[in-house]
């Protein structure tokens, strides 16, 4: 079994994290994460694998919580936890582009 | 026109109309000050852990009932992780796999053809944080992070921009109607985005599609898709390929532009939430929602017909919910309903308009709009007169009757005092009387406003006319 991953995959996985790597940290992320993705394989030789399991290895189910309002936190604490902000909002380095999500 | 066969699917995102966020107990609003309606939750602090909003549960069983979806009994959430500020634990909170509601439909009417819009599913999921950016830097307001929404993805299966403004039209008023959304889609509640490819013949694969992002307004939808259909065609007619992407409508310039080119989905590297066990849905909980269901736009436009109001009437209704609730609380009275729409939509809208209120901020209950109804109907009130004390009739609890009375807007019903005014008029009016006689068709009407003068507009007209004619003879 190869015991790195490729160059390629490792750059992609950085680019989706959205981290700039040097050459030195590649090499060494290319046997890391190969390291980990062994690891995790061995869950497919486990018996009787259900994939469930993986979702919620408990019996109970999810209890839904009431339509109810409860407190919230003051804007101005929540804007000054942040590393920079700008009046009542959070400020982040000028990003291009719209969000992934939603 | 284009020689080539448009292929259209379209994503809509739903803001669900909940007093509290989807995973937190924080508010769900809109409009507030910036960072004002947060929790550590929303914030995505480390060590916090969600817990699912009841009645988000609800409502999307509610939209997936009218949206004619089959609901999964046993569901469970994905995280879709992604780098970008508006989502500070880095992975949206949704449903990859068991997306609650599936197998769906709409049926629009395209000038009287009926055609069904298959829903491929519906799934719920959080929004994200609202980003603004400015030259130099993003301003971020986490208001908007984890505010409930459902997303309802159509099949392939839409032909045309007409079908595709249809479609949304439908939807916005059956979400509306059942209080699932506000469907404000200048607010952000409801935004849309469309995928639009092009193929040569029907038995061709589907070509390569772009998809088009937060599109603003329903006509937009429709002007973004024919100009993606342009776009695209002229690349086909010169021999070139469509590279997967997504672009945005730039209100502006009137066209589709290019925002990136398209991350494949096994980038986002979903898996399952594991903070969120099974989400169990009972038929128990289903039929206490699908009780809560009013009577749908589609039923209510059938029942307005049915009672003798014009089609066109019906329609304006059904967009104005305040008014379409309003007649549907009188629809096992025996009233005329062609006059109970007509002032609705005509006087009594206009009087709202003006002040900027809504019926129900007024004196104007069901017993009194019904006396109206019935003294309009019987010529007791002529519309002119009713001008005269609409604004007594919405603001006050007395009976229209006496309003009438207080006013002195008492109508002549009386034929004997019409007649007596008729024939004072024909007697001063000799001219117009012989002009008539010899066929000027239009003497009568100056005759008819002399009436009307004489008895300051509180004469039925349609009575005086009879009259009038009559005595002419």
């Amino acid at each position: 079994m190869e015991e790195k991953l490729s160059r390629e995959e490792i750059l992609h996985v950085a680019n989706l994290a959205r981290i700039k790597l040097t050459e030195e940290e590649i090499e060494k992320y290319r046997v890391q994460l190969k390291k980990l993705l062994n690891d995790v394989e061995k869950i497919n030789e486990v018996e009787g694998y259900d994939n469930d399991i993986l979702i919620a290895p408990w019996e109970s189910n999810t209890t839904l919580r009431e339509d109810s309002e409860g407190s919230m936190l003051d804007p101005k604490a929540v804007v000054e936890n942040a590393p920079r902000h700008s009046g009542n909002y959070i400020s982040v380095p000028v990003v291009i582009g719209e969000s992934e999500g939603a | 026109m284009s020689n080539y066969i448009p292929t259209i699917g379209i994503e809509v995102h739903v803001e669900l109309k909940t007093k509290t966020k989807i995973f937190s107990n924080s508010t769900n609003g809109y409009g507030q000050m910036a960072n004002s309606l947060t929790n550590v939750i929303d914030l995505g602090y480390p060590g916090t852990l969600p817990t699912l909003n009841k009645e988000v549960i609800n409502l999307a069983i509610k939209a997936a009932t009218v949206l004619n979806c089959n609901i999964r009994k046993e569901m469970h959430f994905d995280r879709k992780n992604y780098f970008y500020p508006d989502n500070s634990k880095n992975y949206q909170i949704t449903q990859a796999r068991t997306p609650i509601g599936y197998d769906g439909y709409v049926e629009i009417d395209d000038d009287g053809i009926k055609k069904k819009i298959y829903i491929e599913e519906m799934h719920i999921e959080e929004d994200t944080c609202k980003s603004t950016h400015r030259q130099d830097k993003t301003l971020l307001d986490f208001n908007r992070a984890g505010v409930p929404l459902i997303e309802i993805v159509t099949k392939p299966c839409i032909k045309s921009a007409k079908e595709a403004k249809l479609y949304l039209e439908k939807l916005k008023e059956l979400l509306f109607y059942t209080d699932v959304s506000d469907c404000k889609m200048e607010e952000g509640s409801m935004r849309a985005d469309a995928n639009v490819s092009l193929r040569k013949n029907e038995s061709d694969p589907f070509g390569t599609k772009a998809e088009i992002k937060n599109i603003g307004s329903i006509s937009n939808v429709g002007l973004s898709i024919e100009k993606e259909i342009a776009r695209q065609s002229k690349i086909y007619d010169e021999g070139g390929s469509i590279e997967p992407q997504t672009r945005r409508y730039d209100d502006k310039i009137g066209d589709t532009v290019l925002m990136r080119v398209k991350e494949t989905g096994n980038d986002y590297r979903y898996f399952p939430e594991p903070d969120i066990p099974f989400v169990i849905i009972t038929d128990d909980m289903i039929d206490n929602v699908v009780k809560t269901i009013p009577m749908l736009p589609e039923e209510r436009k059938e029942k307005y017909i049915e009672k003798g109001i014009l089609e066109a009437n019906a329609i304006k209704l059904i967009q104005n919910r305040q008014l379409s609730d309003f007649i549907n609380d009188l629809l096992e009275e025996d009233i005329n309903f062609k006059i109970a729409s007509n002032l609705l939509l005509g006087d009594i809208s206009a009087y709202l308009n003006k002040e900027d209120k809504k019926l129900n901020e007024t004196t104007l209950n069901k017993e009194r709009f019904i006396e109206l109804v019935n003294l309009m109907s019987n010529n007791t009130l002529t519309s002119k007169n009713l001008k005269e004390i609409l604004e007594k009739i919405m603001t006050s609890d007395d009976t229209i009757e006496n309003i009438m009375k207080e006013s002195g807007v008492q109508n002549i019903t009386d034929d004997s005092m019409i007649k007596d005014v008729v024939k004072k008029v024909i007697e001063a009016n000799k001219e117009s009387v012989d002009d008539y006689k010899a066929g000027h068709d239009r003497a009568i009407k100056y005759l008819m406003g002399q009436v009307m003068k004489e008895t300051k507009g509180s004469v039925n007209p349609k009575m005086a006319m009879d009259i009038l004619i009559e005595e002419l003879k």
